[in-house]
């Protein structure tokens, strides 16, 4: 469903891919994890166009994605996108900020996407802030809003960038689950997490990059449980034990 | 003079400097108006990505900026009748006007725009959207509200500078003031309330934006 080949994109003279290759069938939850700076953001973005890259191809439902190109907007249209930082539209309720695809991008009928839009609110556990403007809601209502907002275009794959960064701790947990109810219903996803515990779970595939290149891809228990690289190693010691290891730091 | 005679005076004068009034009203207005939509063609293109059309709006913006107000009316009222374009002086006044203070029209929505985050055109991209829809739906309703208080301004002193268009002889308030004082010399009692009318204008407007803003920004915050 989605093909990356040799994927490259630089700034100026810093590169921050350097050749990287990924597949995800449909169906597939794929977590990518690593250090900041690794180029896991850049990658994602790169898959729906919003960075360009400079070498190699992404291929996603069989059509080529680059930045500017025709096809472009209907393939994201096609394709969820969840932030960090929600990007919910703060001028529009909750109600609306789910509605605005469908209705405004597909043109479809008001009243059916309004029923359709109730529907994923209650998906969400939001039915009761329908009508409350995004900076009414906690950081993680605003993520599950956002997720609504995605689901919202009938998408064939998912991308996650990072979507519980930005949340307190005790708020982390309701957006998982959602997540966690989407992958069990099938939905094609690519996270970018520092979540462990949810990639362990939820992923087919745990990729870790480091550097722009991805050292070590295979199954969540492998990779996260075995690590076979010395830096996939060092990077989950870091990640499981925040505090103590003083010689990972060195 | 006693302030019966400024009563008696004041009484005669009103009904006048009242008709002036509406002039200035419906000059303020249609000129607003047509300045906002000019401003606004402006501050797109000026942000396009073509260098052509970035680059000639910005000089528009110059030139528009670079002349005095007055000069840019009597171009137009004086001057392009010599060309075949004959404007009466109230449409030739709204015009000028309109034109004069695009260039900071256009400058007020730029701002606005630029100021929305880079977060929303994101989103906006990743739902599919195209740029047209996503500067209707997602950035310029957002960028109205940063924009609102400089644009609200602007409202302000075009109220005021309206009376400029007095000097290509539209029968607007400052006009008519200067119309009876020449022929009565009540200087004093014309003049204090032409000032009186202006107030009577401007300070409801400016605390009705200001409001506005207030209004605004504890939504945003609540």
């Amino acid at each position: 469903m989605i093909e990356i080949r040799q994927l490259q994109k630089h700034y100026g003279s810093h590169r921050v891919l350097h050749g990287v290759d990924l597949d995800v069938a449909k169906g597939e939850v794929v977590c990518l994890i690593g250090p900041s700076g690794s180029g896991k953001s850049t990658l994602l973005r790169c898959i729906n166009a919003l960075e360009a890259y400079d070498g190699g191809v992404i291929t996603v439902f069989g059509e080529t994605v680059q930045r500017g190109s025709k096809t472009v907007h209907a393939l994201r249209s096609r394709m969820g996108m969840v932030f960090q930082r929600f990007n919910l539209f703060p001028h529009r309720t909750v109600l609306e900020n789910v509605m605005e695809g469908p209705l405004y991008v597909k043109g479809e009928p008001p009243q059916q996407v309004r029923e359709e839009a109730l529907v994923l609110l209650e998906k969400v556990g939001l039915s009761a802030k329908a009508d409350a403007y995004p900076e009414q809601l906690s950081g993680g209502q605003q993520q599950r809003v956002a997720i609504a907002r995605a689901l919202a275009m009938k998408p064939d794959a998912m991308l996650f960038d990072e979507p519980t960064s930005a949340l307190d701790p005790e708020l982390v947990g309701d957006v998982l689950a959602v997540m966690r109810t989407l992958a069990d219903e099938g939905m094609t996803m690519i996270v970018v997490t520092h979540e462990m515990g949810f990639a362990r779970e939820v992923a087919d595939r745990v990729c870790f990059l480091h550097g722009g290149y991805i050292v070590e891809s295979g199954p969540a228990e492998e990779v996260l449980g075995n690590p076979q690289h010395a830096r996939t190693q060092d990077f989950l010691r870091r990640v499981l034990h925040p505090t103590g290891n003083t010689r990972s730091l060195s | 003079m006693s302030p019966a005679e400024f009563l008696q005076n004041a009484q005669d004068f009103l009904p006048i400097l009242l008709q002036g009034a509406w002039v200035t009203i419906q000059i303020t207005v249609l000129s607003f108006l047509l300045s906002s939509a000019i401003g606004l063609v402006l501050a797109l293109l000026k942000l396009s990505p073509i260098r052509a059309l970035s680059w000639t709006a910005s000089t528009i913006i110059n030139v528009i900026r670079g002349l005095p107000i007055i000069v840019q009316l009597f171009y137009i009222y004086f001057v392009l009748p010599d060309m075949g374009v004959h404007l009466t002086a109230f449409y030739a006044g709204v015009i000028g006007m309109g034109i004069a203070y695009s260039a900071y029209q256009a400058e007020n929505f730029r701002t606005g725009i630029i100021a929305v985050e880079q977060g929303q055109r994101e989103a906006a991209e990743a739902l599919g959207m195209r740029s047209a829809l996503m500067m209707r739906r997602v950035i310029l309703p957002q960028a109205f509200r940063i924009a609102l208080p400089p644009y609200g301004n602007t409202l302000v002193m075009m109220l005021k500078d309206s009376s400029l268009v007095s000097t290509i002889t539209v029968a607007e308030m400052t006009r008519q003031g200067q119309l009876i004082a020449s022929s009565t010399f009540q200087n004093m009692t014309v003049y204090t309330l032409v000032a009186l009318l202006y107030l009577l204008m401007s300070l409801p407007l400016v605390y009705g934006l200001r409001r506005m803003e207030q209004h605004l920004s504890r939504r945003k915050k609540a």
